[in-house]
């Protein structure tokens, strides 16, 4: 009897529908979280499939098993040393010839690998039909088509997954083969590896490690040079690796790599048949105005244009509902603790948990929410690449590329998705580097506070100049990070995917655990926040803390002292800056409008400016560390204090 | 015959510098093949690994704005270099071909 717990991993190329089918596969019930130590991000889910329990891991979408950044590391290390029951391999019926590239270094660490062949509907579009039959017998490897969209295929290919495992389907792999000259020296080392460092050759296959050490990989010298003989191989695999390159005049890696394309390109040229010439479809019209060097300008400020405006006119209008429907709850609660717990502790969970969450509800999840809807619209669409595409050259200006527009752009929505978000920059340096400039652009919280007290008591002109000023300050700062952190800028290589219909499906799914994740990551940090500022409130240590600020927000601000209030407790939550604003002036009989042009300005500026908010910071120190999260604090803190006493002296100056 | 995809030997070494020029002075719709990349070891293997191996055709399909980024097509893939990357790809250009 076949054991009936199985763990399946699901790899491939990005943009190949891997989240697709991983969707389909374990519906809601999904765990997004990290590898452990990495920020790698990991999805697994459950599925129930003829009395089996199956553990689906969705693997990150890359390109090579080569060490070339984390997510390649992470996946080859999971395939070889957790080793699970079966990686369905999805393959772009599409682009079959890259797909394939990959599909080999998975043969090579001799994986127990099925392909899930799909988006063939797409690639009958394209005039390509693949002859599935020809290319199992080619790979030694069952293949299923499948439309992951539509969910088309899906039962055949678990069905598939059993009967291999319970041995009725028999994995025959091809073995990737080389070229003479490298081959002799592949299986020299191969030779060598087995002899001479047999505890490593449990986990990773001899024959892999010989040709990892022949591309110079540097993780795998690393693992091997742990072993008492390892130096020898490692002297000798150099030796080889020199040779090969002396041969072919080109780097290792790269004479290896064109021997697997080629490899590649013979096998799909066999099982391709290609029916029609591609017709010009709607996707390469689209594609043609989108990143138009003229036309596709306009056409990008239009889609972001219209992303902000939906967002806050739905989020507005849901807001404003909800607002109205847990105040009279707050109310209701607040009276029934009152019968029985002393004012103090009432209050303590009133206006420091409850308050946190509601305000959490009411005030971020409706422009969150919508904010994952479009976002996810714009990732399946593929829209997201040709807007990387058109920001490119001016990203260089900041020291990243045109892939860093994307987390910058989510920035406006909220910075805690957009910290995340800076994983799909290559390097360490890039990711801090996006990092640091995605905390300055003004989320939706801070657009709240300039349109709500610039925007409406000086006008719309003022409050765009703020968003011009944020603009130039986040160029400016990253220019001077870009040359003050060591290391050197890494250009733009990015798959530019054809346009795909999105599946509403999958798009309510990923807007799902986006949501999922940002309550987790959110929730606790805000009603951690609010009960110890509260705490700090009631005992009276907050006015403590307003006469020692004074000074400075007095003296060197210009503005009134209380409103050191709202700006300690937006540290919280940024929107709820405003709300304390009109609170605390209250206190003192005035309004917002009593406030002067300059002060409503420059106390925006500083809200703009300094630290995020907690959960921002939270998030930063999970992607950066702790170290380099509180650095970022320090600073802009420091330079919205700084920025914000420079704008009300200059300010004071012109008027 | 693989055409440009014939493994590289000894004999037809693609590093012969005569006819070879950088990708970013290739026009949009022209054919290239890919010489060589020069660069530092991480580049040039991450472009063998999106598939810019010495003698594959890659065709520009368009140059972007603002001195910005190329995007070319390399084995039935779309792919966007930045202008820097780009500039480091080495191709033979293949004029005839430029039309179709």
């Amino acid at each position: 009897m076949a054991k009936r717990r199985l763990r399946i991993a699901l790899a491939g190329n990005a943009n190949v529908g891997k989240s697709v089918i991983f969707n389909q596969l374990t519906g809601l019930n999904q765990i997004v979280g990290n590898w452990p130590g990495k920020t790698v991000e990991r999805a697994e889910g459950p599925l129930h499939f003829k009395g089996y329990k199956i553990r689906v891991i969705d693997l990150p979408g890359i390109y090579s098993l080569s060490a070339f950044s984390m997510e390649e590391i992470v996946s080859r290390d999971y395939i070889a040393v957790e080793k699970p029951d079966v990686i369905i391999n999805v393959v772009d019926a599409s682009a079959l010839e890259r797909n394939l590239y990959f599909t080999f270094q998975l043969l090579e660490l001799e994986a127990p690998v099925i392909i899930d062949l799909n988006q063939v509907d797409f690639a009958a579009k394209k005039g390509i039909r693949i002859d599935a039959e020809k290319l199992s017998e080619a790979l030694g490897v069952p293949i299923v088509p499948t439309v992951a969209i539509t969910g088309s295929g899906m039962n055949e290919m678990l069905s598939m997954v059993i009967a291999v495992i319970s041995g009725e389907k028999k994995l025959k792999p091809l073995k990737v083969r080389y070229g003479k000259e490298i081959e002799k020296r592949v299986e020299t080392l191969e030779k060598l590896v087995s002899s001479k460092l047999p505890q490593l050759c449990m986990v990773y296959p001899a024959r892999w490690v010989a040709v990892k050490l022949l591309e110079r990989d540097v993780d795998v010298a690393g693992k091997v040079k742990n072993y008492e003989k390892g130096k020898e191989v490692l002297d000798r695999a150099e030796k080889l690796a020199a040779e090969l390159e002396k041969i072919h005049g080109e780097p290792s890696p790269v004479v290896i790599a064109s021997e697997r394309y080629a490899l590649a390109n013979e096998i799909a040229k066999e099982v391709t048949i290609v029916e029609a010439p591609p017709r010009i479809g709607l996707e390469q019209k689209l594609d043609a105005m989108t990143t138009h060097k003229i036309l596709g300008y306009p056409i990008l400020i239009m889609v972001v244009a219209s992303m902000f405006v939906l967002i806050f006119i739905g989020g507005n209008f849901v807001s404003a509902g909800l607002e109205f429907l847990f105040e009279n709850l707050l109310l209701y609660v607040e009276g029934v603790l009152s019968s029985f717990l002393p004012e103090i502790a009432v209050e303590l969970i009133n206006k420091g948990v409850l308050a946190g969450v509601v305000a959490g509800i009411t005030i971020a999840l409706p422009y969150i929410v919508p904010f994952y809807i479009i976002l996810a619209l714009l990732e399946d669409s593929g829209y997201l690449p040709r807007a990387a595409f058109l920001m490119d050259n001016l990203m260089h200006k900041i020291g990243l590329h045109g892939k860093a527009f994307i987390p910058l752009m989510l920035g406006y929505g909220c910075n805690v998705p957009a910290c995340i978000g800076c994983r799909i920059m290559e390097t360490e340096r890039e990711r801090f580097l996006a990092g640091f400039v995605v905390v300055l652009i003004p989320c939706a919280a801070r657009t709240v506070i300039i349109l709500g007290l610039v925007g409406r008591f000086i006008g719309l002109h003022a409050a765009l100049a703020l968003y011009a000023f944020d603009l130039v300050l986040v160029f400016i700062l990253g220019r001077i990070a870009f040359k003050v952190l060591p290391g050197e800028p890494v250009g733009l290589i990015m798959e530019m995917p054809p346009y795909k219909k999105p599946s509403i499906r999958n798009i309510l799914m990923k807007t799902w655990s986006r949501t999922k994740d940002f309550i987790y990551i959110a929730l606790p940090i805000i009603v951690f926040g609010g009960v110890t500022i509260e705490a700090l409130a009631l005992s009276g240590f907050m006015d403590y803390i307003i006469e020692v600020a004074s000074p400075l927000i007095n003296g060197w601000l210009g503005l009134p002292a209380v409103t050191g209030i709202p700006l300690i407790f937006g540290i919280l939550r940024k929107e709820l800056a405003l709300v304390l604003l009109g609170n605390v002036l209250l206190q003192q009989g005035m309004v917002l409008q009593d406030l002067t042009a300059i002060q409503m300005i420059v106390f925006s500026l500083v809200t703009m400016i300094y630290i995020p908010c907690i959960a921002t910071i939270a998030t930063c120190a999970r992607e950066f560390r702790w170290r380099k999260a509180l650095a970022i604090a320090v600073i802009d803190i420091a330079l919205a204090l700084f920025l914000g006493g420079l704008a009300y002296r200059l300010l004071s100056l012109v008027t | 015959m693989r055409g440009g995809n014939k493994r590289p030997s000894k004999k037809d070494n693609p590093r012969n510098m005569k006819d070879v020029v950088s990708l970013t002075s290739l026009r949009e719709g022209e054919i290239g093949v890919v010489a060589h990349a020069v660069g530092g070891f991480g580049l040039v293997r991450r472009l063998a690994e999106m598939g810019l191996t010495p003698g594959v055709k890659v065709k520009v399909l368009r140059r972007g704005p603002f001195h910005g980024p190329f995007q070319i097509e390399v084995r039935g893939v779309a792919l966007a270099l930045g202008r820097g990357v780009a500039s480091r790809v080495f191709v033979r250009p293949l004029r005839m071909e430029s039309s179709g």
